[in-house]
């Protein structure tokens, strides 16, 4: 096969999430004013406090302007145009009374999970499926559908719930947590996220606890003309642990939807949090229409000493993404980690990397970002790494590989590093290159056919990052990667 | 977020002629007025605070002076040209053949539009290009150098920046380096104070590098405890051209540096060398863009800074690869030391690129000293001041060792040494 007819097949790969799924929804009409935010906390039932916080984001966000920074482009957002919830019908009745059992949720939702390969059966663990030992909380649209495994977590007292029901259940713990790591007015889109926010996910893990199993959040778009805007905030007291991932994809349109969501992770004293993302939102077809606007604000506080916060990420989807999960080392001893692996095909755009703020004495931040451009992608890493005054014997090491398939995309690397303190030591190394013809020779010359060379090659440059995955993730990792860059040898 | 514009005591300086062609200056006028000074808001900037020029209340002097450097620099037979406060002084007589030497002042129509149409072409609306626009609105000083195809100069041409000989002056010079094809030159830039008042000099170099000519220019800010300098450098490489820059800073309170270096021509090559010794409050920034705009060619640049103190060193090199320009080799490192904890580093090495067959790379370390190394020292009986002392003389030595001229390397390393023997902690250990 030629290089052109294989950079073809590699453009005309097709996006196998792109369904949609024909449900009744609950639908607020497009626009964004005062009302629609009382309307969300209204339709969530929550208490004052949420509804005044929510309120302060909003006023907060009329102020501010989009940030232009990133090294992406796309239209003008019409925020006035998007609808800011949507929900599946048949929850709004059971809203009162949360499902105790999954025969309560239409079966036309659990079909769709089915389809996506997410097991929300609890016995699908019994039979051994992938996936197995994975609780998982199922996010459509802007309402949680379902948590599994909840009672085995409660047996250990971690709590794993949808956010609403947290608001609920758990108020004191959203009081004393929510925007303490990213505040309502942190950025434009972290701001729209506070004031408008449907669901998302909610995890407390207490003192000296380890979450039994790894917890799991499958993110869904649904509606047209919906934003997603989910807001997840995992806690791990002093010397918990616990490993969380998150999937998301969504079906295949012409328009762009925004998904703009926000994580906090706060680890106490001892604590560990390991947050893992593969990203599978719709990407736009293979002449950029369409795709998912990815605009979203991840950050960990290391609050405790010897506290760790771990973020791994494989972005293989959204038209754009505009996402750097960032760690505050705070705590002495504290650990930050960030590994990522970004693939941009067709005319995705990716501007993502992390920041890495050393405040405690002797933290240590690693850093091993993966970019892969093909196509006309434009893929760039975007970092900081800020060691302050405090921050004695901290130590940073980075590194950025990009690897360029095709001579229309780009890579781009724009790392920002800050030092204060003398006893710092801090690292930054990058390449660029591509896969080189001596290396595709040599395993051609070992019989192996130029794509399976490709993708060994391809593999072996993200293996730093997929060793970081927990294992039902890695595979599907590893899958995706292949999916996305078949046919690309050249 | 609205723009403060000009400070009153610049936007009433804005003459109405400059050497600038009239549309030119007209037009930087206009636009300067509107922008103002580049803030912290702006992304070229956000490391360096222009607030002593702000609330400078400089003044363009008037008249020539009788000020000298501190010192010449050991070059036999260089060609000195001396500025005192922007002002060129006197052009020399005894130039070898296929050099030419004119005063911005006195130089032709087409000359002096090509002094203010460098490449790469800056962008008049960006607030990070604000002081270029404000050099081209205000220039009225300058020198032409003019290198004949296929004359090799051996006589170096140093230009003498002597500010502040009037206190609270303000330059904008602007200097136009032109070699014809095969042509050879260096070009070293003196960079003193004559005066401990304030004093601002906002200079643009544009230099234009015809087919396999090759420009060395080096620059050597030397003393000045008050002295602000923004100074940009423009250079376009045609093919099979070369420029070779190093840029040693040491004096100053702010010193801001740009260098844009746009490579045109297939087989051109671009090394950028520089060491910021930034202590006491100094500010040393250098800005480095470099384009590589033609396949095979190649770029090297290495960076050290030593923040002693509380100094602060800033260092930004972006290598930009357009698409198509294949088969480009840049490297790009940032070496820095930080030995004090009032000291700061900031540094940003950028990649942007658009075409695949490429090697770039950069890295960036910040670090003290090697703890080993320092050991190992002490074990031969080095005494652990000396020890320090020599691991960073060292570091700057490696950076003073890439001059391409014998007398400057030993003249500089001896300022170097003894500037590092006036550390203050020398004997405690940072």
């Amino acid at each position: 096969m030629t290089e052109t007819q294989e950079l073809e097949q590699l453009v005309k790969r097709e996006y196998k999430y792109g369904f949609t799924t024909d449900i009744e929804q609950e639908i607020i009409p497009p626009g964004l004013d005062e009302d629609v935010v009382r309307m969300i906390s209204a339709k969530k039932n929550e208490p004052e406090f949420m509804l005044d916080w929510r309120l302060s984001a909003f006023r907060h966000w009329q102020t501010m302007t989009e940030p232009e920074w990133a090294h992406v482009h796309y239209p003008k957002i019409d925020y006035q145009a998007l609808s800011y919830y949507a929900a599946p019908k048949s929850q709004e009745e059971l809203d009162a009374d949360a499902p105790e059992s999954l025969d309560d949720v239409d079966p036309k939702l659990l079909e769709t999970y089915e389809k996506l390969g997410i097991p929300l059966h609890e016995r699908a663990v019994l039979a051994g499926v992938k996936g197995a030992n994975v609780a998982v909380d199922a996010v459509f649209d802007s309402v949680s559908v379902t948590t599994t495994f909840k009672d085995k977590l409660a047996e250990a007292g971690v709590i794993f719930c949808s956010f609403s029901e947290a608001v609920e259940n758990h108020p004191e713990l959203i009081k004393q947590y929510l925007g303490t790591v990213v505040p309502k007015g942190d950025n434009y889109f972290a701001a729209l996220n506070s004031a408008v926010f449907s669901d998302g996910s909610f995890v407390y893990v207490p003192k000296g606890v380890k979450c039994p199993m790894e917890l799991s959040t499958y993110f869904r778009i649904n509606a047209k003309n919906t934003g997603q805007f989910e807001r997840t905030l995992i806690i791990a007291e002093e010397g918990a642990s616990v490993s969380y991932l998150e999937g998301c994809t969504a079906p295949q349109r012409d328009e762009n939807q925004l998904h703009a969501a926000v994580v906090e992770l706060v680890a106490l004293d001892d604590a560990e949090i390991k947050y893992s993302t593969v990203q599978n939102w719709y990407p736009g077809d293979e002449e950029g229409k369409g795709g998912i606007f990815n605009f979203v604000t991840k950050r960990g506080d290391a609050r405790g000493d010897r506290s760790k916060i771990t973020w791994t990420q494989v972005e293989a989807g959204s038209a754009i993404t505009w996402k750097y999960p960032s760690c505050i080392l705070r705590g002495d001893d504290s650990v930050g980690e960030f590994y990522s692996v970004a693939v941009g095909n067709n005319y995705q755009q990716i501007d993502s990397g992390t920041k890495m703020i050393h405040l405690g004495k002797r933290t240590r931040s690693t850093i091993v970002s993966k970019g892969i451009s093909a196509g006309q992608a434009e893929n760039a890493y975007r970092g900081l790494v800020h060691i302050g005054k405090t921050a004695s014997h901290a130590r940073n090491f980075t590194q950025c590989d990009s690897l360029l398939i095709g001579d229309q995309c780009g890579a781009h690397t724009f790392p920002y590093v800050e030092a204060k303190n003398s006893t710092a030591q801090v690292e930054h190394e990058a390449t660029t290159s591509k896969v080189s013809d001596d290396q595709m020779f040599y395993l051609r010359s070992r019989g192996l056919s130029e794509e399976d060379a490709m993708n060994m090659v391809v593999s072996g440059f993200c293996k730093d990052v997929f060793n970081e995955l927990p294992m039902e993730f890695a595979v599907e990792a590893q899958a995706l990667l292949a999916v996305s860059l078949e046919g690309s040898v050249g | 977020m609205s723009r403060q514009g000009l400070p009153e005591w610049l936007s009433t300086a804005l003459p109405d002629h400059a050497a600038a062609p009239q549309n030119l200056a007209q037009a930087a006028r206009q636009q300067v007025e509107t922008i103002g000074l580049p803030g912290l808001r702006d992304e070229e900037w956000r490391w360096t605070n222009l607030r002593p020029i702000h609330r400078g209340n400089f003044k363009t002097a008037q008249g020539a002076s009788e000020a000298q450097p501190s010192e010449a620099l050991p070059l036999e037979n260089a060609i000195r040209l001396r500025f005192v406060d922007g002002a060129l002084q006197s052009i020399p007589d005894d130039l070898p053949d296929g050099l030419t030497l004119v005063s911005l002042a006195d130089a032709d129509k087409a000359t002096r539009t090509a002094a203010f149409s460098p490449t790469p072409t800056p962008n008049t609306d960006d607030p990070n290009d604000a002081l270029v626009t404000l050099n081209t609105a205000m220039a009225h000083e300058g020198v032409v150098i003019d290198v004949a195809a296929n004359s090799v100069i051996e006589r170096p041409i140093v230009i003498e920046w002597l500010d502040g000989a009037t206190d609270g002056a303000m330059s904008h010079p602007r200097v136009l380096i032109r070699l014809g094809q095969s042509a050879q030159a260096s070009v070293i830039e003196q960079i003193e104070s004559v005066g401990d008042q304030p004093s601002w000099r906002n200079s643009v170099m544009v230099s234009k590098i015809a087919a396999n000519a090759a420009l060395t220019h080096i620059a050597l800010g030397l003393t000045g405890q008050a002295r602000l300098t923004t100074e940009r450098c423009f250079a376009s490489l045609e093919r099979d051209a070369r420029y070779h820059s190093y840029n040693i800073q040491l004096g100053g309170q702010v010193t801001r540096r740009e260098y844009d270096i746009q490579i045109d021509g297939t087989g051109a090559h671009s090394d950028l060398i520089g060491l910021m010794m930034p202590r006491g409050k100094q500010l040393m920034d250098t800005h480095t863009r470099i384009v590589h705009a033609a396949a095979d060619t190649t770029s090297n640049e290495h960076y050290r800074t030593i923040a002693d103190e509380s100094g602060r060193g800033v260092f930004k090199g972006r290598i930009l690869v357009e698409r198509d320009s294949q088969r480009i080799q840049a490297f790009q490192a940032s070496n820095n030391l930080l030995l004090s904890d009032t000291a700061e580093i900031d540094a940003k090495p950028e990649l942007e690129i658009y075409a695949d067959d490429v090697q770039c790379s950069h890295g960036a370390t910040i670090g003290r000293l090697d703890e080993e190394a320092l050991f190992y020292l002490r074990t031969r009986g080095v005494a652990a001041a000396e020890a320090r002392g020599l691991l960073i003389a060292g570091f700057a030595q490696e950076v003073i060792d890439e001059i391409p001229n014998e007398a400057l390397r030993g003249w500089l390393t001896e300022r170097v040494q003894a500037r590092l023997a006036q550390r203050p902690d020398a004997t405690t250990g940072a």
